[in-house]
């Protein structure tokens, strides 16, 4: 526009007249330029697509490091490949080979494969026997370095130390917690159909390191965690009635929770980890009541004349989603932790059970049945919402991650064949089979370890 | 004969001469300016640009009479030992080396001057009754057998109206004529096929103004951007994510700054403010964006985007 206003200024002779005219162009200039300012171009991606990002193996601070520095970037690669959320770029197609941290990487050789972030890393044993683990996190693009920490550990915990900077990855690209350093309890099932054994197992999120818990003596069911001790809460069928039962993990003892006459099942930890919510079974009837685990006293929080179970508590401990009948089928209900008045929030078709709410209070997951379909979904804490996500022949159980973006769950597709372990984001995209020993069920998902 | 003129009324007529003179050509001239609306959004290289114009050394050649080729070319060929004096016959009408020969007669003949006007009117007959051999070809017949039905009929019809209706649209008072005249409904709404009612379905209606607004180079840019942005995100709120990002932009297409976040939106913070960073690094990934128009320049210069996950779900 400046242009315009130039031949225009020198043909003027009047102070007033160029006044005008130099006013006449800087409206015109503005309203020319008003269009661009206002309209902001809008861009919105096709379709989801995981973003690239490159993980060459760690640099070794000596040579007997190379082995553990290749595996920690294994372990990272896997957990963010899992995830759903990274496209992690394969080893062959890198141009450069990182060889000191310390040095900035020669970017363009990463944009040229199209990597959006870089992650080089170094892992040194300390003269002490401990290990040294350093990583960066590279903005390709920009040349910027995003964070960068490092980490001193036993060398038998390389794996945790790979889970740790894999979180540190996901939360500093998606500006959300991860959730690769935790835990997952389970049922572990062998033997055939008739004559299964199940015990209780622990294992990595990503099905790596399983130790178990129990002996498989008694038939156990519907293990889970504690949000904030290193507590495990479990049904367990013993001599009589099936009872639940509290396990120290870190120091293998455990203790029956209360001592109710009759069947205890469906327990539950509240988010402080101070309580315990439970269904007792009464007659035919089955009603909610809570266990403070310091005073051991008990709270009746229903009682009506139907089944009422899977009591799960939501983040804030201000509510419970519970499983009931009082309806004539199973379906979910809402009420306050303390009692009161439920309220119903599902209404499809077919029958709802084992309703979980998310770590992050924003979905409630459940079991859906009908039509002889099991399948898992989600939805809004008011019932709206309803999502499923996986359908199938027995698909039960699900669990939330601790950041609250993937549910487990177990599929068991009958016959002489047992259940697996499955993951899928609550977008229902990236399912995948969670690699576990012999058949599993149950999942329970811990909270974040660190 | 002393005519008293005014200096100052001449110098303020040239003036004004020379200003309304310059106004003419200056402005009639930025008119005709008017910028380009519209790019092409694939962008193709040099060797791109060969490779499709280059031919093909396998394509089809020009085939000019094929009917013909294949009465002559291949009966002949197959047939030579055993009907020659059938087909003979058949060559000497139908076949195409006769058309030459005429062709170069007249062409000969007609620079003589001596055998004027009789000859001249023989060779034309004769040109036209060179070309009437494919006649004898089975298509060709029924070609012109076609035709020549064809043409009769609205002979007939051109002869008869001329004398009949004269009286007849005089004398008689057509009701529906008159309905047709006061009918003011759209003519679409009759019974015409959806091609018919609009030819160009591919490109709009033929009141739309789609085809101005598209293939700008605001569409080769969103395009380009689009394909570097992908934010790691997978919760059912993704759509509730906004990002304004402004960028300032140098001639040759590549930023002249880094890209500034002006605002974020979301149910998350600190999701937001990831989603912008992970916005930057797409506008980054993607320079240059050589293929914006040099002369329109000062409309790129400076550009305002929002990024947003609308449908990701």
């Amino acid at each position: 526009m400046s242009d315009l206003i130039k031949p225009i200024v020198p043909m003027s002779n009047v102070l007033t007249r160029r006044t005008f005219m130099v006013a006449t162009g800087s409206a015109l200039a503005a309203w020319g330029a008003a269009p661009a300012l206002a309209q902001r171009i809008r861009i919105d991606p096709d379709a989801f697509q995981p973003l690239p990002i490159a993980i060459p193996n760690f640099v070794p601070g000596s040579p007997q490091d190379a082995q553990v520095g290749g595996d920690v970037a294994g372990v990272i690669t896997n957990n963010l490949k899992r995830s759903g959320l990274f496209a992690p770029i394969d080893q062959a197609a890198f141009i450069e080979r990182i060889t000191n941290i310390d040095v900035a990487p020669q970017f363009q050789n990463w944009k040229t494969i199209n990597a959006q972030a870089l992650v080089t890393g170094r892992m040194t044993r300390q003269g002490d026997g401990r290990l040294k683990a350093e990583f960066r996190l590279w903005d390709v693009a920009s040349g910027q370095q995003l964070t960068g920490q490092q980490y001193f550990t036993a060398p038998e915990y390389w794996r945790r130390i790979a889970h740790i900077i894999s979180d540190q990855i996901y939360e500093r690209l998606t500006g959300e917690k991860g959730y690769f350093d935790s835990r997952v309890v389970f049922v572990d099932e062998t033997g055939p159909s008739e004559r299964r054994v199940k015990r209780l197992a622990l294992m990595d999120q990503d099905g790596a390191n399983v130790r178990y818990l129990t002996k498989g003596a008694d038939l156990v069911l519907t293990p889970r965690f504690s949000p904030s001790t290193q507590e495990i809460t479990y049904m367990e069928f013993g001599q009589g009635d099936p009872k639940v039962y509290l396990y120290n993990i870190e120091t293998g003892q455990r203790e029956i929770v209360g001592n109710f006459p009759g069947m205890s099942f469906s327990p539950r930890f509240s988010p402080d980890g101070q309580r315990i919510i439970m269904s007792l079974q009464q007659g035919a009837n089955s009603n909610l009541f809570v266990m403070d685990l310091r005073s051991k006293s008990t709270t009746r929080l229903t009682d009506t004349p139907a089944i009422d179970t899977s009591p799960s508590y939501a983040p804030d401990g201000s509510r419970i989603c519970f499983e009931s009948d009082r309806g004539g089928k199973p379906q979910i209900y809402v009420m306050p932790a303390a009692g009161g008045q439920a309220q119903r929030i599902s209404f499809g078709d077919g029958t709802y059970s084992t309703p979980v709410w998310s770590p992050r209070g924003d979905y409630i997951a459940f079991t859906k049945q009908g039509g002889g379909q099991f399948a898992i979904g989600i939805m809004k804490t008011d019932g709206s919402g309803e999502r499923i996500l996986t359908s199938g022949f027995h698909n039960e159980g699900p669990t939330f991650s601790p950041n609250g973006r993937v549910l487990m769950f177990f599929r068991d597709p009958g016959g002489t064949s047992g259940p697996s372990l499955f993951t899928v984001d609550v977008s229902g995209r990236n399912e995948q089979r969670v690699p576990t020993p012999g058949f599993a069920s149950d999942p329970a998902w811990s909270p974040l370890l660190s | 004969m002393k005519l008293k003129v005014d200096k100052t009324l001449v110098a303020s007529v040239a003036l004004h001469v020379l200003v309304i003179g310059w106004g003419l050509i200056s402005f009639s001239a930025r008119s005709l300016e008017a910028p380009p609306e519209a790019l092409p959004i694939d962008i193709i290289s040099s060797a791109d640009l060969s490779k499709m114009t280059a031919g093909l050394k396998n394509g089809e050649k020009d085939k000019p009479k094929p009917l013909v080729e294949k009465v002559a070319d291949a009966k002949p060929v197959d047939e030579a030992v055993g009907k020659i004096t059938d087909k003979k016959e058949v060559v000497t009408s139908a076949a195409p080396e006769p058309p030459p020969k005429p062709v170069d007669k007249p062409v000969e003949k007609k620079p003589e001057p001596p055998k004027p006007e009789a000859k001249p009117k023989e060779e034309p007959k004769q040109a036209e009754k060179k070309p009437e051999p494919p006649k004898e070809d089975p298509i060709a017949e029924a070609l012109k057998s076609d035709e020549a039905k064809k043409p009769k009929p609205k002979q007939e019809a051109k002869a008869a109206p001329p004398q009949p209706p004269k009286p007849k649209q005089e004398r008689v008072f057509d009701q529906s004529k008159i309905a047709n005249l006061l009918d003011k409904r759209d003519p679409t709404r009759q019974s015409i096929t959806g091609a018919a009612l609009n030819p160009t379905s591919s490109l709009g209606t033929a009141t739309g103004n789609s085809d101005t607004r598209v293939a700008t180079w605001k569409g080769a840019f969103v395009a380009a951007v689009r394909r570097c942005f992908s934010f790691p995100y997978n919760g059912q709120d993704a759509d509730q994510f906004e990002v304004d990002i402004d960028i300032n932009m140098k001639l040759d297409g590549t930023l002249a700054s880094t890209p500034v976040v002006v605002a974020v939106r979301g149910p998350s913070r600190s999701v937001a403010d990831a989603m912008g960073e992970s916005a930057q690094r797409a506008v980054q990934q993607c320079q240059a964006y050589a293929f914006l128009p040099k002369d329109q320049y000062q409309t790129w210069k400076y550009i305002p985007m929002t990024f947003g996950l609308r449908d990701l779900m």
